[in-house]
């Protein structure tokens, strides 16, 4: 009863800080209204460091959620590990005008896993609260405490991490000890941090006020390139009972090596006997190198299972052995071990991987850049590449997940940036070829070949080992074509250097051709139209082409005998700062050839081309729905 | 003290008599040597035997029946496609503070290398459990050492603290198996509906008694013992446009029907509708929560205001009610919190939601009854005797006059009278709280309904320049209504709606009806279509089909196992009145054509007509069913194909000279 009454005086005492009618939602200046889904009325971040294993992060935030699209921002999720603690959570909902309508506390918090769907085990969990409120606008008040048991991870602070809400005021304030080495990186923030001397702290504080929302656009680049965030790594460290210090990468590569990866690496006996057996009488490091690849692609399978030193320490490459499966740590660390028995020195990178290229940022050293580990195996002549959690990647291929960015190679020398090779739009290559028959009827039956290569090489990836009858079906997705059948299909994975994918098959289209009265309409690009792209009025954002490929289509038709033309294309070359495209049509007695050719060329470009980008696109388009109009006689 | 003991020993015999499980890791060289062209040479990974049994129990502790489950499965696995079926995942459920408890775990993987049985056993220490929310739990666990070839083998035990639905066994899983028998013993005391599932059929079943096989505080008590197996059975593999799974799959369900009390009265469970109905009535958490007319008795006044008949009065309830709680995610036939909670908190789950909107509108005088279904994922009802079970979600029906609607607050953006597709899936049952239940087809009240109307004029540059008139309602209406939420406004939704259309600009645009959900959504919008270029040409070709244009087929398949569920008919009109420059002239058009399927199930036609400058254009494509059996697989995709063909064809104009 004493503790109830303590908790009510409390809750009591806490109101005032909370001004009340303060938060009105009509005090919101209608420039942070437009586009706005919900506004930060207020958020305070405090990252307060008091030693290397205390650190207390204390948070107030504010937000008014104007419609029922605003309410993921009044969420509030907090991920917790065994390294940190939530102390407190505390909240209120206020109506329209500012008035307080109900109050939350942790317990009405739900505790979930934070297990995904690929991951097998991860001993993270998180608390989600979501506010249900039913007349809008609302507005939330949170106020929370964690304290983490480390520092080697400080929270990124983000100034607005969403389009769709607009920033009234947010700020960010950390403090340590006056004597304490921190590095501190801005990122677009225009503006020095406020600094205060203290004799036992100094504090930082950031701030912004007044942001709009914009709108998300499509072909944007990376929102790290405009958003405002700050960056913050303390020199000394102490990290799940680990002590160390770091000022940059090659310091923190070097402890990543010596305290989480360097004792994990001992193969049994055997196991060394066997690699060392296995690379007898091969000669070149690199034939060597991929003998151990391959042993190890054939051994092994990936499993996300994630747990200890926060998802940063690679399970111990006998247990590897034992077991067979590992993440991508796990594995890395593993056929690093190998590679080792057979004196062939590699590196452990640590990559962000993902389709967007992501480099780590070189001028700020931090522990959190990364999310993939691959390996990197220096030969002489140059570097091969390996991307160990596929049980079927090429010898020395990196796809489009982890190609032409910077990593960060844990080396026992210390950590070192280097950059993955970057596939081109000339690389990623498709070159497709079609014999076609036509007959009376507008049916078509013929054979036609594929070579995928570069990124491209992948395509197929989903189909590789599925059965045959599965992959008939999948390639119905490819070629979506009404009335499509598919015979002999054969997919063929060369691995060689550059490695490539071939496909082939005889397929059949009923009425490919259609027929009006005696007309037959026939489209010449059956196999690879281009979609549309949106049309973005008043373009803020630059436009960013990640990918860029090389498509070439060269199809034949045979059409029956005594066929009259009636309407034919003209051939197109469309050149534009993106790429270029042509098709030709090319008539030798019953024989069409139509050839196709489209680039498109990853890269940046100021916003105000993006209409032009779109018109492109469009145009492209229209040109891959050309078609013959033809009478039979 | 003593007593417990005896009791552990006779758990512990009873156990070893009951099992006819097969030896663990036993394998032979039969096994080794079998490969995937037995039964399926598409599978990558086959159950060679599989064995479960389960009995209950009773805890002379805490007074408690539970269901003691033994599973024990064998698998090989052929590639490494089939390494997914070494990644296991036991689901655990969670009701109040009881939870089925996982023990014994025994895993081992078994691989065949030069001659000798090497095997890897599964490290208890890799074992995970997993809490995913308040009802649901997870113990997961990954086998080792895996390669082609490899026999993977594991047996656990797992105590669930419900007797209601006795253990279901699923013969029929994504892969193959040769072998899958399940024997369940169930004392004769209760009595199960046993109902099985699936178009497989059991290749052997036996029922035998089996005395004194569970002991109550001192007194035997004899069984059934039930063993049921099926050989040889197929993967299950699913197709698109079907409804759940379970409706297809083979397993066996049991649940409790009635029991007899130990000293020899008997107690039914479920074993009429005419029980169901009174349990239901009376249950807290659903009859109660019906009555709760109390809750709104201050509030009625204020939502009834400007209400006269009865019809409007239930929309107006039905509107407060939708606008008041918010679904919380969880569905179900019963109140989650109460009535009155729900109401204070602005939350709850589908029960809370109905049953209030049930009580609301019973306290506003109207004839109202819940209707328990089950959702298209969860699979259809029985329909020979009531399985309370098969039941997973509650919805309102309100009676006036002789007219009858069904109503689901929980889901956003409904006309009244409109279920959400989820809850269209065969019958659902009446409850009334006075008066016996019965069935009652679960049917979209509205067809999804779309009608474009384009008077527009086409240039000599090629442009099309007019005014688009649509019209939707049911399904339809309701995708627009929410695309028109999601984007906020109605200005961002055009503007979303002109940027995804880069060859069609809008100009001036009118929506009615946004927020008169009974109402058809009516969109104007001022067009602009770039339709061809190349003015230069002496033919233009132009296509009417650029409204509604079918470029995919959906049933693109050579072959179709299921039934083709769609949910609700579907009717799209369109119609286009286009004048075109005087100096153009006719030359071709689209072959007109009018085709249907088989026993009116569905109708395409389109035409097109040329006078006096003015191209007229009619299309019309009608599915009137909502579920196609799959013979008709084949019909659908040529009735598809026809379209599509025709589709690709053009009007044809010749400049006058």
């Amino acid at each position: 009863m004493i503790r109830n009454l303590f908790l009510c005086l409390l809750t009591f005492i806490s109101i005032p800080c909370f001004s009340q009618l303060e938060y009105a939602a009509d005090k919101i200046p209608s420039s942070l209204r437009s586009r706005a889904n919900a506004v930060i009325r207020e958020m305070e971040t405090t990252v307060d460091m008091r030693a290397v294993d205390q650190v207390i992060i204390k948070v107030k935030k504010v937000v008014t959620v104007w419609n029922k699209n605003g309410d993921p921002r009044a969420d509030l999720t907090i991920y917790y590990d065994k390294s940190s603690s939530i102390q407190r959570i505390r909240g209120q909902v206020l109506d329209a005008i500012g008035n307080v309508n109900a109050k939350f506390t942790q317990s009405d918090f739900t505790d979930h896993s934070a297990v995904s769907d690929g991951s097998m085990f991860i001993d993270y969990r998180l608390k989600h609260f979501s506010p249900i409120v039913t007349t809008y606008p609302y507005t939330v008040i949170y106020e929370y405490e964690i304290r983490n048991k480390q520092n080697l991870i400080i929270p990124d602070w983000y100034a607005n991490p969403y389009a769709d809400q607009s920033v009234e005021k947010n700020s960010y304030t950390f403090i340590c000890k006056p004597n304490e080495e921190i590095r501190i990186r801005e990122y677009n923030y225009n503006d020095k941090p406020e600094v205060l001397k203290t004799e036992k702290t100094t504090t930082y504080t950031w701030q912004v006020s007044n942001k709009p929302a914009f709108k998300s656009e499509p072909f944007a680049p990376d929102p790290d390139l405009y958003q405002t965030y700050v960056k913050i790594a303390a020199r000394q460290f102490s990290y799940y009972g680990y002590k160390g210090s770091y000022q940059n990468w090659e310091e923190l590569g070097k402890w990543v090596y010596n305290d989480l990866i360097k004792g994990r690496q001992s193969l049994p006996e055997q196991t060394t006997a066997e690699i060392k057996e296995l690379v007898k009488g091969t000669d070149s490091d690199r034939e060597k190198a991929k003998k151990i690849y391959q042993y190890m692609q054939k051994k092994t399978r990936y499993i996300s299972v994630q747990i200890g030193i926060g998802g940063f320490q690679p399970m111990p490459a006998a247990e590897v052995q034992q077991l067979s499966y590992g993440d991508c740590k796990a594995l890395v660390n593993y056929t690093q071990s190998l590679l080792k028995a057979a004196d062939i020195p590699s590196l452990y990178c640590v990559v962000n991987a993902g389709r967007n290229k992501k480099s780590m940022d070189p001028d700020f050293a931090s522990m959190e850049q990364g999310n993939h580990i691959i390996l990197a195996v220096p030969l002489k002549t140059d570097t091969v590449w390996l991307e160990c959690t596929s049980s079927d990647s090429p010898f020395g291929f990196l796809g489009d997940f982890t190609d032409d960015r910077t990593v960060l190679a844990c080396t026992p020398e210390g950590g070192k940036l280097i950059k993955t090779p970057a596939l081109s739009s000339s690389m990623n290559l498709l070159v497709r070829k079609a014999q076609l028959n036509v007959d009376a009827e507008g049916t078509v039956t013929g054979k036609l070949n594929t070579r995928f290569s570069g990124a491209q090489y992948d395509n197929y990836q989903s189909l590789v080992a599925q059965p045959y009858t599965e992959q008939l079906k999948l390639l119905k997705d490819k070629y979506d074509i009404d009335n499509i059948n598919f015979n002999d299909f054969k997919l063929v994975q060369d691995k060689g250097t550059p490695p490539h994918t071939l496909e082939s098959f005889k397929l059949d289209i009923q009425k490919y051709a259609a027929k009006s009265n005696d007309l037959f309409y026939l489209e010449l690009n059956a196999f690879n139209k281009t979609r549309n792209i949106p049309e973005v009025r008043n373009r803020t954002l630059p436009v960013y082409i990640n990918r860029g490929f090389t498509d070439e289509d060269e199809l034949s038709y045979e059409l029956p005998e005594g066929f009259k033309m009636e309407a034919k294309p003209e051939n197109k070359r469309i050149i534009s700062p993106f790429g270029t495209y042509s098709s030709e049509l090319k008539i030798e007695g019953k024989i069409l050839t139509y050839k196709r050719k489209f680039q498109l060329k990853d890269g940046n470009y100021p916003a105000a081309q993006y209409q032009e980008f779109s018109n492109f696109m469009s145009n492209v388009n229209i040109a891959d729905h050309d078609k013959v109009v033809y009478k039979l006689n | 003290m003593k007593y417990f003991y005896l009791i552990l020993f006779l758990m512990v015999c009873s156990v070893k008599s009951m099992a006819q499980d097969f030896k663990f890791a036993g394998i032979s060289h039969e096994d080794i040597a079998l490969k995937n062209t037995v039964l399926d040479s598409n599978a990558n990974a086959i159950v060679l035997r599989e064995f479960g049994t389960a009995m209950m129990d009773h805890n002379d502790a805490d007074g408690r029946l539970a269901i003691e489950y033994l599973y024990h499965v064998r698998i090989k696995i052929f590639n490494k496609q089939g390494f997914e079926s070494g990644n296991i995942i036991i689901p655990q459920r969670i009701n109040d503070d009881l939870e089925d408890e996982i023990r014994d775990i025994k895993a081992v993987t078994i691989n065949y290398i030069d001659g000798v049985f090497k095997q890897t056993e599964l490290d208890p220490k890799k074992i995970f459990r997993e809490k995913r929310n308040k009802y649901s739990a997870a113990t997961k666990f990954t086998m080792p050492n895996l390669m082609d070839g490899s026999i993977i083998e594991y047996t656990y035990r797992m105590r669930i603290p419900r007797i209601f639905n006795f253990k279901s066994w699923e013969f029929q899983s994504g892969i193959p198996k040769l072998h899958s028998e399940y024997i369940a013993v169930i004392p004769g005391l209760y009595n199960y509906n046993v109902s099985l599932k699936g178009a497989m059929k059991l290749s052997s079943s036996n029922a035998e008694l089996q005395k004194e096989c569970m002991r109550i505080s001192g007194t035997n008590f004899d069984c059934s013992r039930m063993t049921y197996i099926m050989k040889n059975v197929p993967a299950f593999i699913e197709e698109d446009y079907m409804t759940a799974a379970v409706n297809f799959k083979s397993a066996i369900n049991f649940e409790l029907s009635d029991y007899h009390l130990w000293n020899g009265g008997k107690r039914n469970v479920t074993k009429t509708w005419k029980d169901v109905d009174y349990e239901l009535v009376s249950e807290k958490s659903f009859g109660s929560q019906m009555k709760k007319k109390d809750a709104f008795k201050e509030l009625m006044p204020e939502i009834l205001k400007n209400t006269t008949d009865d019809l409007s009065k239930a929309q107006a309830v039905y509107n407060y009610i939708s606008k008041n709680i918010k679904s919380n995610g969880f569905i179900g036939i019963y109140s989650e919190t109460a009535v009155k909670k729900a109401l204070e908190t602005h939350t709850g789950n589908t029960g809370d939601i109905n049953l209030s909107l049930i009580a609301a509108l019973n306290a506003a005088n109207l004839d109202a009854e819940a209707v328990i279904l089950s959702t298209r994922e969860y699979g259809l009802v029985n329909s020979l005797y009531p399985v309370i079970t098969d039941f997973n979600y509650v919805v309102a029906k309100v009676n006036i006059g002789e007219q009858s609607y069904l109503l689901d607050a929980s889901v956003p953006l409904l006309p009244f009278g409109l279920l959400p597709l989820h809850c269209i899936n065969g019958q659902g049952r009446v409850i009334n709280l006075k008066k016996p239940s019965y069935w009652y087809d679960l049917k979209a009240s509205q067809k999804d309904y779309t009608r474009y109307n384009l008077v527009a004029t086409l240039t000599k540059d090629g442009k099309i320049k007019g005014e688009l008139l649509t019209y939707s309602s049911g399904y339809a209406a309701l995708k627009k209504r929410r695309d028109i939420l999601a984007a906020n406004s109605v200005a961002e939704y055009v503007e979303k709606l002109d940027e995804k259309m880069p060859k069609i600009s809008f100009g001036k645009y009118e929506i009615q009806n946004v927020d008169s959900l009974n109402l058809p959504l009516v969109e104007k919008y001022e067009i602009e279509i770039n339709s061809y270029n190349g003015t230069s040409a002496s033919q233009i070709f132009f296509s009417p089909f650029f409204i509604d244009n079918i470029s995919k087929n959906p049933f693109n398949l050579n072959e179709r196992t299921y039934p083709v569920d769609l949910g609700t008919s579907k009717e799209t009109r369109c119609s286009i009145q286009l004048s075109v420059p005087e100096d153009f002239v006719l030359t071709g058009q689209p072959k007109d054509l009018n085709i249907g399927l088989q026993e009116n199930g569905g109708r395409y036609m389109s035409n097109t007509t040329f006078d006096n400058h003015i191209i007229n254009f009619n299309q019309l494509l009608q599915l009137n069913k909502p579920i196609y059996p799959s013979e008709e697989y084949l019909s659908l995709k040529e009735f598809y194909s026809r379209i599509i063909q025709t589709q690709k064809t053009e009007i044809i104009f010749k400049k006058a000279k």
